[in-house]
């Protein structure tokens, strides 16, 4: 990390936070889910709610029995909707009839625990039954599928029946065989286990390349902590409920971001990583007022780029950039603001909620400090 | 585009279990053209007489429906049938067999089909020509040519080497066996006998003052140029209701149609043939089945990634009938050899025609695809929900 340039992790930042108007892959709400009728009848799903953007990959975890498989098998219209709104790459998967389930499974990738691959069928062919389904032409489909399985070390295999093929290989054909169709969204379980550390790393790599270069949205459920950095989101689930759903990918650029500002140096890592998760973002036009002198506070806010000025009854006071903070005094003394900051260009600011901002206060007294002797350097 | 031939490959990815599955199949075949083929045999049996004559029409009482319903007409309308314009020649044939008892030595005498014609008519066909050099041999009392396809039991020495003349007593009389003929028996005789017309009234005179006075076939020839329809409808026309002319064919075709229809034995030969059928599907179930439990988890797969239910079926279908073909194949050299076989053994005439290859070859087909359709509903129990 000594090798990046300051203001490296902020890019990746700003390049990778979720705008408000991003398209949503998959929109879960209010999703029930029962197994078995009667008395038997057993709810394993209790109001669900998970918003996932295109392009993002999306780590799933929990104990077995706490509802991720039946939420996985729900999104891949593995099984029908029985109460809530699931959407999937713009469909409504609730009533979703028999043929546009099967049109809609065209554009979603699986790969399964187990391979199921066909052993009557080469590495290639198998791999085909995806393309042919599409009516891809083979002229099309053949390099295309040669490349895959040479990116994931099969280019010595291609016309080799699994039988032929060691339990890892069989695992990347049918992780090719999931994504060669370029679907919109992959489901895909457990689709490491199987792999040494570097065919599970040049799996993960080839996820990332689809979900950045094809706005491609992965949904992995996963034990395998080697490969958890790729996430952009973890989501655990515990009996049937989604206990956390945290942006782990941009909490981690906010916090290597934070921590460069003396302000957040003093709290320790966990704190950070929580109030990184509080933040949002927020986007001013050049010119724009961010705070007005007089309104009540409610937020804090931390530059991320553009510059803004400091006014104070009409008389432009200071000037911050990235990094600086704004709007904290108000928020402490829970008095209206005291200057008007507008930005002098087109400027993004991270905010925190008052009642966010007052739990780190409470739980860090060194932050506090930090904060009073930097309202105190700057009046 | 080029489709992977996933049903083939299935099929074939186990070479084993394929033989397996080729040997049941052709083992229903094999049952199914046995039934058929003894079915058509014991038909065919009982027209092989008619079939080596050597006529276009043929006469014979109203009431004889059936060619071992000994009823007879008068000889002079053969005459009288000779002389109608389109006839080339009208020959009589006389026949016995419920009064024509054959013995040798100390034997049971048994019932014998005797054919009685006039030396000089060439009614018989005659295909490999042993009939020509043995006739002047009948022109001799007492003489005959015994069919050497007659029942064993009659205690003759058919074998290649035997010594002919051989002796034999035809209704307490004296008759000299002066070499085999090739015709065949069916379920109403036993075997045949060949002797001039002058020999057999002298054998028979129970039938009147002049034992040839009624025939029971005759036998007519339709001159070059003339239509076997038109003649046989003029000839018909003229003698009204005393006798019925019908073709050779007609006359083949009805009697088969007699035995099929007024007896039990086509619909033994039905179930026969079904019981085959049955086992074919069982078998062919079974295969299909277990191919399919074998691959559910890969089937689930292609369901999840958008396979289609009408894919499956087609699927199924295919593998049906590449199995149907694969089983037909061995299953009709086995049966034709095994034609050759019971066709030596039990002088039965077993033939395989087209239409009756055809026949087993869409029995097979269907069979197949049946229960293919059968194991399909294990197919749509493949549950694409239960892979995660």
């Amino acid at each position: 990390m000594s090798t990046e340039s300051p203001h490296e992790p902020l890019d990746a930042l700003l390049a990778t936070w979720p705008t408000a108007d991003a398209v949503l892959s998959i929109d879960v709400q209010q999703v029930n889910h029962h197994y078995g009728t009667g008395e038997m009848r057993k709810q394993v799903l209790f109001d669900n709610h998970l918003q996932v953007r295109a392009g993002e990959i999306v780590i799933m975890t929990g104990p077995s029995g706490s509802g991720k498989t039946t939420l996985l098998t729900l999104l891949g219209t593995l099984r029908s909707v029985q109460e809530g709104s699931l959407k999937v790459l713009g469909t409504e998967l609730f009533g979703l009839g028999a043929t546009a389930t099967t049109e809609l499974r065209k554009r979603i990738g699986f790969i399964f625990q187990a391979h199921n691959l066909f052993e009557s069928l080469t590495a290639f062919q198998n791999v085909g039954m995806a393309t042919e389904l599409l009516g891809i032409p083979t002229s099309e489909a053949k390099p295309q599928i040669e490349q895959t399985l040479h990116r994931l070390g099969l280019g010595q295999r291609l016309h080799y029946r699994p039988k032929a093929l060691s339990g890892g290989q069989k695992q990347r054909v049918a992780v090719a065989r999931g994504i060669i169709h370029r679907p919109g969204l992959i489901l895909a379980d457990e689709p490491t286990a199987a792999l040494d550390a570097e065919s599970g790393r040049e799996v993960v790599t080839l996820f990332q390349e689809l979900a950045q270069q094809h706005q491609c949205t992965i949904v992995i459920v996963t034990h395998d902590n080697r490969i958890l950095d790729v996430a952009d989101r973890i989501v655990s689930m515990v009996d049937g409920r989604i206990v956390s759903n945290v942006l782990v990918k941009r909490n981690q650029l906010l916090s290597q971001f934070l921590v460069r500002i003396e302000l957040f140096r003093v709290l320790s890592t966990s704190v950070l990583t929580k109030v990184a998760d509080k933040f949002d973002l927020q986007s001013f036009p050049a010119g724009s007022e961010i705070i007005r002198q007089g309104d009540v506070g409610d937020l804090f806010y931390v530059i991320g780029s553009g510059q803004v000025a400091i006014e104070m009854d009409g008389q432009q006071v200071n000037r911050l950039g990235p990094g600086a903070f704004f709007g904290e005094v108000a928020l402490i003394r829970d008095q209206p603001r005291n200057a008007t900051v507008r930005a002098l260009e087109d400027a993004r600011c991270f905010v925190l909620h008052k009642a966010d901002f007052q739990t780190i206060l409470q739980q860090s007294t060194s932050f506090e400090e930090e904060l009073r002797k930097a309202i105190f350097s700057r009046q | 585009m080029n489709r992977t031939p996933l049903a083939w490959k299935n099929l074939t990815y186990d070479k084993w279990r394929l033989f397996v599955a080729g040997c049941g199949i052709a083992f229903a075949v094999v049952l199914m053209f046995q039934q058929r083929g003894f079915q058509h045999a014991l038909f065919d049996s009982t027209v092989e007489i008619v079939r080596e004559l050597d006529c276009d029409l043929v006469l014979l009482r109203p009431n004889r429906f059936a060619l071992s319903v000994e009823t007879r007409f008068d000889r002079h309308l053969v005459d009288v049938a000779a002389s109608h314009e389109g006839v080339a020649a009208a020959r009589p044939l006389y026949i016995e067999n419920l009064a024509a008892r054959l013995r040798r030595d100390q034997q049971r005498a048994q019932p014998i089909r005797v054919l009685g014609f006039h030396l000089g008519d060439r009614i018989f066909l005659d295909r490999d020509g042993e009939l020509a050099w043995q006739l002047d041999a009948l022109t001799a009392p007492a003489t005959a040519l015994m069919d050497r396809l007659s029942r064993a039991e009659y205690g003759f020495d058919f074998s290649s080497n035997a010594p002919w003349p051989q002796m034999g007593e035809l209704n307490g009389r004296q008759l000299s066996m002066e070499g085999t003929f090739r015709s065949g028996r069916d379920f109403a005789h036993n075997g045949n006998l060949l002797m001039s017309a002058e020999n057999f009234a002298t054998y028979f005179r129970h039938r009147g003052p002049d034992p040839l006075a009624q025939v029971d076939l005759g036998l007519v020839k339709v001159a070059a140029g003339y239509s076997h329809e038109q003649v046989r409808e003029r000839l018909q026309a003229s003698f009204g209701p005393e006798v019925d002319v019908l073709t050779r064919q007609a006359l083949i075709e009805r009697e088969m149609a007699m035995w099929d229809r007024d007896t039990p034995i086509g619909v033994i030969f039905t179930v026969g043939t079904l019981m085959g059928f049955v086992v074919g599907v069982i078998i062919c179930y079974q295969v299909l089945a277990t191919s399919i439990t074998d691959h559910l988890s890969e089937f689930a797969t292609l369901k999840a990634m958008g396979y289609d239910n009408p894919y499956f079926v087609r699927l199924t279908i295919l593998q049906s009938v590449y199995l149907a073909l694969l089983g037909f194949g061995p299953g009709l050299v086995l049966s034709w050899g095994l034609f050759q076989f019971n066709a030596s053994y039990t002088a039965l005439p077993m033939i395989l025609t087209v239409g009756r290859v055809t026949f087993v070859l869409v029995a097979t087909l269907a069979m197949c695809i049946l229960s293919g359709l059968l194991a399909l509903r294990k197919l749509f129990s493949a549950d694409p929900a239960s892979l995660f």
